[in-house]
């Protein structure tokens, strides 16, 4: 009994300064920017829906809401499928792997910032691409590539995917080498081709690669702040940068904390029924 | 037998991913050291051909090179060695706890990492502000950690789950007890992760902005730096200093690369 | 890998980590020789060169202390300096700064009463600095350096079209059609980034036709809008982008043929880059008048800050004669002194003389709390009215009531 004491007590001090560390340092501010989205500006009451009933009046809100949600899903979708391509690429290399995998890696070690500054060369109106394009012969005037839209929304999506898809790449990576030869011999053996061996082998056994995969990536998307910021600015606003911006330009906190907690909303919603939907239904080809 | 006959196609494959992933670096570079009349042009050149060395001159003589870097490099490490000692003995206690809990207790953690950090650095700042904690490096490994430590936690509880409890009982069987059984057992067998995980925490640090944004004054950090030139500096800053920051940290990841072995995250996915 | 290997790399790690501490401890440990004088000043690298080299170096001999420079946008300083006050740790000495983002500062209670400095500014001063940095009767700041906007062109595109800089409204509009159907894309900026930098350019607009920015519903308001909705089609598209930074990319890379944008540009654009034939001139004049934002920087001192003596006198070295001929020579930044008189180089001066003609028809913004809320109203109106294409008078009205309600509560 005393020794089983013992160990809860261990347990329980090891666990207790991550728990502190971030009860301090994330609930309580969370907390704060919450309490903060509550309070009215002008009066300091609290609660108050005040600050919601300005954002939601701003069209740019609307805006924000929607590019957010069209960046993320396009963007972790897109990552995913890339992500599975390069790793298979990486799996089945033979000559050069290290080389490959190492430069594709390389993007990893590369602030995102950065990365922005390469694609704002690539794509401005006098930028690399145009200039690409236009002696290919294909456009004859340049293309404005941040008039917000679609095209601002692809080129988020480059530099997003430039930067991320090595991380998605390498989980997926550890999935796919982790599933035995013998399981691909077996279905060879009953007389499954290449895709179908691929279909009903390879991706059900990779499932929780692909859901760790979405999970970590989704969160993070929907946090998009530093690309918008320097790549298209107002034309392409997300929740991100319009929460900024309050703070920043318009000198407003409590707007500013109204748009980070309808964020927050959103990933908790999105990531949570992602999580119930995926882990109700039981796993297939175990 | 199937593998050499797509041989070929997966090898190709691999020539636009080699393609595209360095394209950007390599046009930085070009910039870096085009003159302006290559660059400042509606028709810009794609080749080298006028090579000059005026901007990197400037950059490296302008003294707002290495501060930048040695800072950001600081807090990296600070928040990598705070990310493992906090989360470590954590993930271990997790690892060793009925299935039930784990879970649910994993993905709480991991719910701190879903906080907007434009609403959170707010009353962060402020509350640094008043602990005298602004603009330190200490400060900003405190608010990074805020980042890392959820993941880490799940790697790491991935990676102790591996280490089969009978191999400690089998220790303490033996005669040991429990520090040593974590030292001598559990550590060695863990170091894989444990490396995964810490390489995983100082990426982050060194790449986070919005935090940096908020939490510092005088000093900036590297993708500081680069926003900085990105909206104050000339055209040729921005590209000279990303080249300057991508060419080696590209080689470096390229170098470390082979420790990061994929395998050491299956761990943490079989949780 | 045997087990011995991860050990060893940790022990290798680890004391790695030890030496990294030590270093930290060591270049954290700083030990402060003299005084430090820390300013606060938002400035790009070349102006920071001349600071370094030239400005600061004579004031540090002669009064032996140590001039420790932090950089900081307009913006992100109010936000820095707001929040070292309300936490009563005050780390910066001195700051200069943009003259439209001065209220907050005041309204927060951060900025020292300098009105007894008031006799150290010279009687040579331009009125309009000395009026922007005072409140209430007080005193708050003391000028420092004017700036207005000014249009740059494109010599030889125009010449190639036979065009001649726009003097008119009716001018510009003819020009900016003139270049669109002949190249199939608008060659005209105008701040359009949806920021201060767009409310700025809309209040020239409006005070050009004779409005008022704070009603929005006005006539001349109604007109400027009115007009802005008609130059829309032929405006370039980098707009959406164009703020005081990318603009001068757009002139470089001569993706636009004319553009207005604050005079900093000059060297980037000539000297630098060698865009030789991109001049200037001081703009064109509305239906009523020509009006140009007044611009520029003043120098203040935060309450509680550490070494305030000392920065009264960089204030004062800052205001003198010889440093000001340096910042209009070394930076083409012109004077709030009449009688100071730099060594402009040839290629400066036709520059220079646009400047000084713009500064002639520089407007005061008039000190108004909420000035938040007024950017947004005119940011607003701009997005519907110029992007969107909305009616210009219902919008205008919409907008009004917005402001009037926000004004009011901010009372």
């Amino acid at each position: 009994m005393p020794q089983k004491l013992k160990h809860h007590t261990l347990t329980g001090l090891m666990v207790l300064p991550l728990f502190l560390y971030l009860l301090a340092f994330a609930a309580v501010p969370l907390f704060s920017c919450v309490v903060l989205s509550l309070t009215d500006g002008a009066s300091n009451a609290f609660p108050s829906l005040d600050n919601y009933r300005v954002l939601f009046r701003d069209d740019q809100f609307g805006q924000a809401f929607q590019n957010t949600l069209w960046l993320t899903s396009l963007g972790v979708s897109l990552e995913v499928l890339l992500g599975l391509a390069v790793a298979l690429v990486l799996q089945r290399l033979v000559w050069g792997r290290a080389f490959v995998r190492a430069v594709v890696l390389t993007p990893l070690g590369l602030p995102t910032v950065v990365a922005g500054v390469m694609f704002i060369y690539l794509f401005s109106s006098t930028g690399y691409v145009n200039e690409f394009l236009y002696r290919l012969g294909l456009i004859s005037a340049p293309i404005d590539w941040v008039y917000g839209g679609w095209r601002s929304l692809g080129v988020l999506l480059m530099a997003e995917l430039w930067k991320v898809t090595p991380v998605v790449a390498f989980i997926l990576l550890a999935g796919l080498e982790s599933i035995p030869e013998t399981v691909y011999e077996a279905a060879a053996v009953d007389g499954a081709g290449a895709w179908r061996q691929f279909w009903h082998v390879t991706l059900p056994l990779l499932r929780p690669s692909l859901l760790m995969a979405v999970v970590v990536r989704a969160i993070d998307a929907f946090r998009v702040f530093e690309l918008p910021l320097i790549l298209t600015g107002k034309s392409f606003p997300v929740l991100g940068t319009l929460a900024y911006s309050e703070y920043y330009e318009y000198d407003n906190p409590f707007t500013s904390a109204a748009a980070a907690t309808v964020l927050l909303a959103i990933i908790a919603a999105c990531i949570g029924g992602y999580l119930f939907l995926m882990t109700r239904r039981p796993m297939e080809g175990a | 037998m199937k593998r050499t006959r797509w041989s070929f196609w997966w090898h190709l494959g691999s020539l636009p991913i080699l393609l595209l992933t360095l394209l950007p670096v390599y046009l930085m570079l070009k910039i870096s050291v085009s003159p302006p009349a290559e660059v400042l042009t509606p028709h810009p050149t794609f080749g080298l051909h006028h090579v000059t060395g005026e901007h990197w001159k400037a950059l490296l003589t302008s003294g707002a090179l290495w501060p930048p870097l040695l800072k950001s490099l600081l807090v990296a490490t600070w928040t990598m060695l705070g990310a493992i000692a906090l989360a470590a003995p954590a993930a271990y206690a997790i690892a060793r706890l009925p299935q039930r809990w784990k879970y649910p207790l994993l993905l709480s953690f991991f719910a701190s990492r879903m906080i907007p950090e434009v609403g959170v650095a707010l009353p962060v700042a402020v509350q640094f502000l008043r602990w005298g904690l602004e603009d330190t490096q200490l400060g900003l490994a405190l608010a990074h950690l805020i980042r890392t430590l959820p993941f880490v936690v799940w790697i790491l509880a991935g990676t102790f789950e591996t280490i089969p409890v009978a191999l400690e009982e089998s220790a303490q069987v033996d005669g040991c007890h429990r520090l040593q059984i974590l030292w001598y057992v559990v550590f060695p067998l863990a170091a894989p992760g444990v490396a995964v995980a810490a390489l995983f925490a100082w990426l982050e640090s060194w790449n986070e902005f919005t935090y940096a944004l908020y939490l510092s004054l005088t000093e900036n950090t590297l993708p500081l730096q680069t926003y900085y030139y990105v909206i104050r500096g000339s055209w040729f800053d921005a590209a000279t200093y990303a080249t300057f920051l991508a060419v080696p940290v590209m080689l470096i990841t390229a170098a470390l690369q082979r420790y990061l072995k994929a395998g050491y995250l299956m761990g943490a996915l079989k949780g | 890998m045997s087990s011995r290997d991860p050990r060893s790399s940790i022990l290798a790690l680890r004391s790695s980590l030890l030496g990294l501490l030590c270093l930290v401890l060591l270049l954290g440990g700083r030990a402060s020789a003299g005084t430090e004088l820390s300013v606060m000043m938002g400035l790009g690298e070349g102006e920071w060169r001349v600071m370094r080299e030239r400005i600061f170096p004579p004031f540090e001999e002669q009064h032996e202390v140590k001039v420790r420079a932090i950089q900081a946008e307009a913006d992100q300083a109010v936000k820095k300096l707001v929040a070292m006050h309300r936490a009563g740790r005050m780390r910066v000495d001195l700051i200069t700064q943009d003259v439209l983002r001065l209220s907050s500062l005041i309204d927060a209670g951060v900025m020292r009463d300098l009105s007894e400095q008031r006799e150290a500014i010279p009687p040579s001063a331009l009125p309009q600095l000395i009026q922007v940095g005072t409140f209430d009767g007080a005193l708050y700041f003391s000028p420092y350096r004017p700036n207005v906007q000014i249009t740059y062109y494109h010599a030889e595109k125009f010449a190639e079209y036979g065009l001649q800089p726009p003097r008119t409204w009716e001018e510009l509009l003819a020009v900016a059609r003139r270049f669109k159907e002949a190249e199939g894309v608008g060659r005209v900026l105008l701040h359009g980034s949806l920021d201060v930098n767009t409310s700025i350019h809309v209040m020239e607009f409006i005070w050009a036709a004779g409005g008022d920015p704070l009603l929005l519903n006005d006539a001349g308001s109604v007109r400027a809008f009115s007009f802005l909705q008609q130059l829309a089609p032929y405006l370039a598209p980098e707009t959406r982008l164009a703020n005081w930074n990318t603009t001068n990319t757009f002139l470089a890379t001569e993706a636009v043929y004319l553009a207005r944008n604050w005079p900093f540009g000059v060297n980037l654009l000539v000297q630098q880059a060698g865009k030789t034939q991109i001049k200037a001139y001081h703009g064109w004049q509305g239906p009523l008048r020509e009006a140009h934002v007044l611009g520029g920087e003043v120098i203040g001192i935060p309450r509680g800050a550490r070494h305030p003596g000392p920065a009264v006198e960089f204030m004062r070295y800052l205001m003198s004669r010889p440093v000001q001929e340096t910042l209009v020579t070394a930076l083409g930044w012109p004077s709030f002194r009449t009688d100071a008189y730099g060594m402009l180089e040839t290629w400066q001066r036709p520059y220079f003389a646009a400047i000084q003609e713009a500064v002639r028809s520089a407007v005061v913004r008039p000190h108004v709390t909420g000035w938040a809320e007024v950017d947004r109203a005119l940011v607003g109106a701009f997005r519907e009215i110029v992007y969107g294409g909305q009616p210009v008078e219902p919008t205008l009205a919409r907008y009004h009531q917005q402001l009037q309600k926000a004004r009011q509560r901010l009372r």
